[in-house]
């Protein structure tokens, strides 16, 4: 909130006299302003010569306060908003959508963490194939590894035939291809200037059609935060936790489904954990564990966190087969279980 | 708060944020002497403040189109990009094969191993690869050779230099006899002049050459490929703070990527290896540890199979997990001699 001074321009009735009124109170910006005892200032104004000013500038800066939040929601309209515009982007993957119920929840931030080699890129250009090819919209995908891969994605989309044989495929392919759109960055700063520009054009652009972003993949977010986190200032930290709300934000105002990958790092005793340290933990909704077995291509997804299932019994595997060229495939039975009144479903392979 | 983006150092931003700016609209409007009085530094420090301001508040306004980011590339047009950058062979036939082709450009490929298994003799392999003409289906480019250990030897590079050309001449001769004309006037001497190498002894000097690179390269633009080997000898050891290996290592990993995808060129890292316990069994890893491992694009480990040498693809976006033999002799990295020509599927 700026210095009063600098509001004069758009609101005169903040003049001069109404700045040397509130320096004498020893109130030089908004933020004085909403420290201070507000009955009291009115007080003292009452006594000044021009107290209707003043006390009309007193209700200007307040409005102004006002306008800075969020508008209240109650239960009923945040049902209604959920109902219709948060729905679930399915991941192209039939086993992490059955961990998921459903695929990737629009307005949740879904990370996606483990070892090096485990799935983590392969799972995202899935998503971003699927989200292209089956739903109307678009993916923003920011890369910050070049490691976006367009023939992998066009292996995706075109599972049952070669790619470019047929006319009307070829025309099809270059459509979804379109719907995706990859840019590199390389650190932080860069990943905020893209993030404001997407949310000012989504702001200003109409809703609906084909151009609507449905999922943003960032790719990964540890490897622009690990060089700034750390040392000797909080600033690396600061910008991080931003970084995680702006994402939220992103999700939340603009119904978009946010993925993002993270990586691990050694822990205690031997025991790797997700990088990022503790204040990342909580920013994600939903977080997955992903690994593989050294040199097999069969990997596993587990719920780390989730805001709607226990993750206590959710060492819920699930196996899929990455292999060029096929798609990926799982095999499974589901037995339903009931321990304590809370149903909830064992997967395992046959 | 808006001011927390913009790429200024801690303490002018603290004093921002404590004389009431948090938003880039605060400022926007004053003077620099302004806003030097207001958070007493200096006028040139609150001239360059606003610029970087005005910078990002320029960059918010600009149109998109359908609300994509500027400067995004859809996938269609990558993938066409894609295939006008010819591959970097490795003159080893089985090795290209799972390559795909060969090195690619605009990729960051780390390639580890154990001492002796041939990591030197790759990176000079490939540093001359590049520099095979268009016509004889090469980039044409030139190399840049770091060398962190002091293992690059000029003989050998002049040895397989001469191999290459030898090599060349036969296939031009057996393809293109009208083309006797132009035969290459490529000389031994040519193709080392062609290799710029630098040596660096420390982790400090290593971080300020990929630094300079930047500025490298724009002045020679022919460059297209850049080898480092081996770049982790200067942080294995005496390094007392690991936080801060971990940032200039994750640091250093950005600036290359950034070098790769801005100049479309190959960034070849040459790795060590180091034990790690998994799951109740020692196994090689490459060193530098788990946040090192996500720092490159592909990853191919080699490894001895009995008397063998062989290259298996441990990390890719778009390449299956195989693995192939590949053998060094005195002209250089070549296919391996054995009979069993198949290539292992994993």
């Amino acid at each position: 909130m700026a210095p009063l001074k600098s509001l004069e321009q758009d609101y005169p009735i903040l003049d001069s006299n109404f700045q040397s009124f509130c320096a004498s109170h020893d109130i030089f910006s908004v933020e004085d302003l909403l420290l201070h005892d507000l009955y009291v200032l009115a007080a003292f104004a009452e006594q000044e010569s021009s107290s209707e000013r003043l006390k009309r500038g007193i209700t200007q800066v307040l409005s102004i306060i006002d306008g800075q939040h969020q508008p209240w929601l109650n239960g009923m309209e945040l049902l209604e908003d959920v109902q219709r515009n948060k729905h679930v982007l399915s991941t192209g993957c039939d086993g992490i959508d059955l961990l998921l119920h459903g695929g990737l929840r629009v307005g949740q931030l879904t990370e996606l963490v483990g070892p090096s080699s485990s799935g983590k890129t392969q799972v995202c250009l899935l998503a971003a194939s699927n989200v292209a090819k089956k739903h109307i919209g678009s993916v923003v995908y920011l890369d910050t590894g070049n490691s976006f891969s367009p023939q992998r994605v066009t292996h995706f989309i075109c599972q049952h035939s070669d790619p470019a044989i047929d006319q009307a495929e070829h025309r099809t392919l270059q459509k979804v291809m379109n719907n995706i759109s990859c840019k590199s960055v390389f650190d932080i700063f860069t990943m905020f200037d893209v993030l404001h520009q997407l949310e000012f054009n989504l702001r200003s652009q109409m809703q609906g059609g084909d151009c609507k972003v449905q999922l943003l993949i960032v790719d990964s977010v540890s490897s622009m935060v690990t060089p700034i986190l750390g040392g000797s200032g909080s600033q690396g930290h600061a910008l991080m936790i931003s970084a995680g709300y702006l994402l939220k934000k992103l999700a939340h105002e603009h119904n978009i489904a946010v993925l993002v990958t993270n990586h691990t790092v050694g822990g205690d005793g031997g025991i790797s954990k997700p990088a990022l340290g503790e204040s990342w933990k909580s920013i994600p909704h939903v977080r997955l564990l992903l690994s593989r077995d050294h040199g097999g291509s069969i990997c596993n997804v587990s719920i780390l966190k989730h805001p709607s299932m226990v993750e206590s019994f959710a060492s819920l595997f699930t196996m899929c087969a990455i292999d060029l060229p096929l798609s990926l495939s799982l095999g499974f039975s589901i037995t339903p279980f009931t321990p304590y009144g809370i149903s909830f479903f064992f997967i395992h392979p046959f | 708060m808006e001011v927390g983006r913009l790429p200024i150092s801690a303490s002018q931003r603290g004093k921002l944020i404590a004389a009431g700016y948090t938003t880039l609209s605060s400022f926007s409007s004053l003077s620099p002497s302004h806003l030097a009085r207001d958070l007493k530094i200096s006028d040139n420090e609150a001239a360059e403040i606003m610029r970087v301001a005005s910078h990002s508040r320029r960059l918010d306004g600009s149109a998109g189109g359908c609300g994509t980011v500027n400067g995004a590339q859809t996938a269609w047009d990558m993938l066409h990009e894609e295939e006008m950058f010819p591959r970097i062979t490795t003159s080893c036939v089985d090795l290209d094969n799972i390559l795909g082709g060969g090195i690619n450009c605009k990729e960051v490929t780390e390639i580890g191993g154990v001492p002796g298994i041939g990591k030197t003799q790759l990176g000079i392999q490939l540093a001359i690869n590049v520099q095979i003409p268009v016509d004889y289906g090469g980039l044409g480019g030139k190399a840049i050779y770091i060398d962190t250990e002091g293992s690059f030897m000029v003989e050998r590079a002049l040895q397989i230099a001469e191999a290459c050309i030898e090599d060349m001449s036969e296939c031009g001769g057996l393809l293109r006899k009208d083309f006797q004309a132009c035969q290459l006037k490529m000389h031994p001497n040519n193709i080392l002049e062609n290799i710029f190498y630098f040596r660096v002894c420390s982790y400090t000097e290593q971080i300020a050459l990929i630094n300079y690179l930047d500025k490298f390269i724009s002045e020679h633009k022919d460059v297209k490929i850049v080898i480092v080997d081996s770049v982790t000898f200067h942080f294995r050891q005496d390094f007392d703070d690991m936080a801060l290996r971990t940032r200039l290592l994750s640091g250093m990993a950005l600036k290359l990527m950034k070098l790769a995808k801005d100049f479309s060129l190959a960034v070849v890292l040459l790795n060590q290896v180091t034990t790690k316990y998994i799951d109740g069994s020692f196994q090689l890893t490459l060193a530098l540890g788990d946040s090192w491992s996500h720092s490159c694009t592909n990853r191919v480990i080699l490894y001895w199979n009995g008397n063998e040498r062989y290259a298996y693809i441990d990390k890719s976006p778009s390449l299956r997990s195989a693995s192939a033999p590949y053998s060094v002799t005195s002209k250089g990295i070549r296919n391996s001699a054995s009979n069993c020509k198949r290539i292992k599927m994993m």
